[in-house]
């Protein structure tokens, strides 16, 4: 209760400003020869581009639990965007096997079922593609941990070093936006749901069936559109926004 | 990689014309180009004067289409299409889009919406055909559900006809009628009907005439009575009985009669007095008399409605004792004034003429004097009459014209000479903004004193019209002045002006319209028809319109003022001022969803006329 009244009425923690330009340039040096490094050499945008011109992807990943050291990537959705337009040409969707067998439970969440997965390649196989994928882009996800800590560990077992993005988070957004409420308000109501359903219906977007890593993609890209229209500037530099 | 935006093909899947590709390959494709966008309450999705290269899918929201002036022409919510009208025309737009809700919007690139256009019959019907056939699917779902003009003849029989064959005489007859309490005998040789006979025609024929009572039947009958078929509607038998001025109609089943419908049948079946108010007005010798009449033409009106008569029956309804008050008062008129120094004409104009009537309605006429009219001799006389008629017609319920278009304005109160020249003048020099308030004139109906000068001013506007192509361009101009309020929902209001913000004019907006639409094209062909289902005909037979479009404007019409007569039922119910005002929010579903069809058919038909009478292009 009491970090709750803290929250509510200081705000959170500014974020220290990121130089992700700087560190993929850190990056590229430290890495291993391959896929990885190239990656790293590609780059990414300057911290000061403003929000209106960074190409964006977003991205979704469905595992097999949510622990990274032990649980698995079983697929992974994206879909290009910018501040305005989700281009749906360049969508892409892949499924991975697990090396581990998959539990009844996070079978019955996803809708994919063993058969399609023991058909699927195993992640280091597709990996190297989902790079290319990633290559030069903001990547947007709600809720950050998942995304870059899943493919941190992925990248690790594969490459032998982690695999880092910059990240515009719509759940840290709508956390932001909903604070923007003066703090009394804050106190007396109740903390509102950072779920993505919940946000999307915040912004009168329609309800999707959750769980399939393409349709939660495209799912948390028209809400980072519509928090962009409410509360983003797309004047200002990507730095203040991503993490 | 197998990529399958599944939420996308879904969602387009459930509105027509993409749920008729659900099984299409090419859909999956064509998502896949599919780009999505979201707008706040506000923001543009075609802005003014920017070439549109997208047709837009509303998957979720709200958006509005505006003229280059801004004006709202329509509303679309969510699974409607937008931008393809520019698309097929190349990407110019005339109208700008934006949304009043925050939406989620889906771009389908124009090339995949031409490709599928040119290859799927079934997806280019839809942007072609949409409204007329949603619509048409509509009324005819509507007439089986509710009762609107379905009281068949037959439901009002009430034994088999009572009939006795040529031979035989009056006192059998009579004797036949009295036994059987019926007031008229069907006449039969060789099982064919030839005749009907009523307690009428005994009583004017028979008696009255002193005629020996073993004369045959077949010296006193009618001959070939006006029958119907046990098919049709009892409405049907309503016209034809104030039509023909008959009380009893046999009805056959293929050629056998099945019964008599007699009016005291008709009024038992709770459908309307009007054929007695009309009777009472021509026996009124007062001014006061026929106010008192007036009084009861509400409730005339919302028993109608209540019968379920259709817009036509009511139209027709009111414009009979429309007529009947003006016909009757001409008389008093003269009785008062005395015998007219010159032979004249009272015309009616505009919907009384078109007998296309509703309750309520300003009094549009004017007097067509014969030739030989001294102004010094006879001025005075007919400037009695008219202003004394108009004034009473006022008190009557018919409120004097805004427009001054009546008989009491020396304007409209001329020789028949001076009529054509009105007539010439306004058809080979037509001003587009004096004709807007002039094409009342176009529906022109003799109704009392000699009605061959009416008939002669017709003719000649006929001839004249048809001689200078130039003038249908005026009239299509003019017909396109008023748009329907395309498009509503949900609380929406669209006429946003003054008082009356919440509602729009049903009558400006969609009835009118059709009406000058179909006035064009009645001048076009020549008709000498009035009445606007009339003309259709007219114009269906010409070939003016391609096939079927002359039914969706009568269905339009028909859809447009059935809502309007039913809100002005519910305004008398109400004790409300009787208005052409609907509020949105008070109808139903139903009546929204069709209406809007029925303003599109309209909105389409006008930019018809615009290019079928466009005159000469520079």
């Amino acid at each position: 209760m009491f970090t709750r009244l803290m929250t509510a009425i200081k705000g959170p923690k500014a974020q220290p400003v990121q130089d992700w330009q700087a560190m993929f340039k850190q990056w590229a040096k430290e890495a291993p020869e391959g896929p990885l490094k190239r990656y790293y050499e590609a780059g990414t945008i300057a911290l000061d581009t403003p929000l209106k011109e960074a190409p964006l992807l977003a991205l979704d990943l469905e595992t097999t639990g949510l622990d990274p050291l032990k649980d698995e990537i079983i697929s992974l959705g994206c879909v290009p965007m910018d501040h305005k337009i989700i281009r749906c040409q360049g969508a892409g969707y892949w499924m991975a096997k697990p090396e581990r067998t998959l539990n009844a439970e996070s079978v019955t969440i996803h809708e994919i079922t063993h058969t399609e997965l023991a058909e699927a390649p195993p992640l280091h196989r597709i990996l190297n593609e989902i790079l290319n994928v990633l290559s030069g882009k903001v990547v947007v996800v709600h809720c950050v941990s998942i995304e870059r800590e899943f493919l941190r560990e992925a990248a690790l077992n594969v490459y032998g070093f982690p695999l880092y993005f910059p990240v515009l988070d719509t759940m840290q957004i709508e956390h932001l936006a909903q604070n923007k409420t003066p703090w009394w308000k804050r106190i007396i109501a109740r903390q509102p749901s950072l779920r993505l359903d919940a946000c999307r219906q915040r912004y009168h977007l329609p309800r999707y069936k959750a769980h399939h890593a393409l349709t939660d993609a495209l799912s948390s890209a028209e809400l980072l559109q519509a928090q962009i229209s409410y509360h983003l500037d797309p004047e200002a530099n990507i730095s203040a926004y991503w993490l | 990689m197998d990529v399958e935006l599944t939420e996308i093909v879904e969602a387009l899947c459930q509105h027509a014309p993409f749920s008729e590709l659900a099984d299409d390959p090419q859909l999956n494709d064509m998502v896949k180009e599919v780009e999505v966008q979201y707008l706040r309450a506000g923001e543009w999705a075609i802005q003014p004067g920017i070439l549109n290269h997208t047709l837009f899918f509303i998957r979720s929201g709200a958006v509005e289409a505006l003229s280059k002036e801004q004006k709202l022409i329509r509303r679309m919510n969510e699974g409607e299409l937008f931008g393809y009208a520019s698309l097929l025309r190349g990407g110019k737009f005339s109208q700008s889009m934006r949304a009043i809700e925050d939406s989620l919007l889906y771009r389908i690139p124009a090339r995949w919406f031409l490709k599928l256009y040119e290859e799927n019959d079934s997806f280019s019907d839809f942007f072609e055909l949409e409204q007329e056939v949603r619509l048409k699917v509509a009324m005819e779902s509507q007439s089986s559900g509710i009762s609107l003009m379905t009281c068949p003849i037959v439901s009002l029989l009430r034994r088999n006809p009572i009939t006795i064959g040529i031979d035989g005489n009056i006192r059998m007859a009579a004797k036949m009628m009295a036994d059987n309490k019926v007031s008229s005998l069907l006449i039969m040789e060789n099982d064919i009907l030839v005749g009907i006979l009523t307690d009428r025609d005994l009583r004017n024929r028979v008696v009255a005439a002193g005629l020996d009572y073993d004369t045959p039947v077949g010296q006193v009958m009618t001959v070939d009575p006006v029958t119907m078929d046990s098919g049709d509607y009892a409405a049907e038998a309503v016209l034809k009985m104030m039509e023909k001025n008959i009380h009893h109609i046999p009805i056959l089943k293929g050629s056998q009669p099945v019964g008599v419908v007699s009016t005291g049948d008709i009024i038992q079946a709770e459908s309307h007095g009007s054929i007695y108010l009309i009777s009472d007005i021509y026996k009124q010798t007062s001014i006061e008399g026929l106010q008192a009449i007036s009084r009861k033409m509400t409730h005339t009106f919302t028993q109608l409605v209540l019968a379920d008569a259709n817009t036509q029956m009511i139209g027709n309804a009111m414009s009979h004792i429309g007529t009947a008050f003006v016909k009757r008062l001409l008389k008093l008129g003269e009785e008062k004034f005395g015998k007219p120094p010159v032979p004249y004409c009272f015309v009616a104009l505009g919907s009384q003429a078109r007998e296309e009537q509703t309750i309520k309605t300003d009094q549009d006429n004017a007097l067509i004097l014969s030739n030989h009219y001294d102004p010094k001799a006879h001025g005075e006389y007919f400037e009695k009459l008219s202003d004394w008629v108009c004034k009473s017609l006022d008190m009557c319920g018919y409120p004097l014209c805004t427009g001054d278009v009546m008989a009491s304005n020396t304007l409209w109160r001329q020789p028949l000479n001076q009529w054509k020249k009105y007539f010439s003048d306004w058809i080979k020099e037509p001003k587009a903004e004096a004709l807007l308030h002039l094409s009342i004139f176009f529906d022109l109906k003799g109704i009392y004193g000699d009605k061959y000068l009416a008939k002669d001013l017709s003719r000649h506007i006929r001839k004249e019209a048809k001689a200078n192509p130039g003038f249908l361009t005026f009239m299509a101009r003019n017909a396109n002045q008023r748009k329907p309020p395309l498009g509503f929902f949900r609380q929406f209001v669209l006429d946003g002006e003054g008082k009356q913000s919440r509602t729009f004019n049903l009558k400006e907006r969609g009835i009118a319209p059709i009406i000058d639409i179909v006035r064009v094209h009645a001048l076009a062909c020549g008709s000498d028809k009035l009445n606007t289902l009339e003309r259709l005909e007219d114009i269906d037979n010409a070939g003016l319109l391609p096939d079927g479009r002359a039914k969706d404007l009568a269905l339009a019409l028909e859809m447009i003022g059935m809502v309007r007569i039913r809100s002005q039922k519910d305004q008398i119910e109400k004790e409300l001022v009787v208005t052409n005002h609907v509020n949105p929010a008070l109808l139903s579903s139903f009546e929204k969803r069709h209406l809007r069809d029925a303003f599109h058919i309209v909105e389409r038909q006008q930019e018809f006329i615009k290019f079928r009478y466009a005159g000469k292009r520079s």
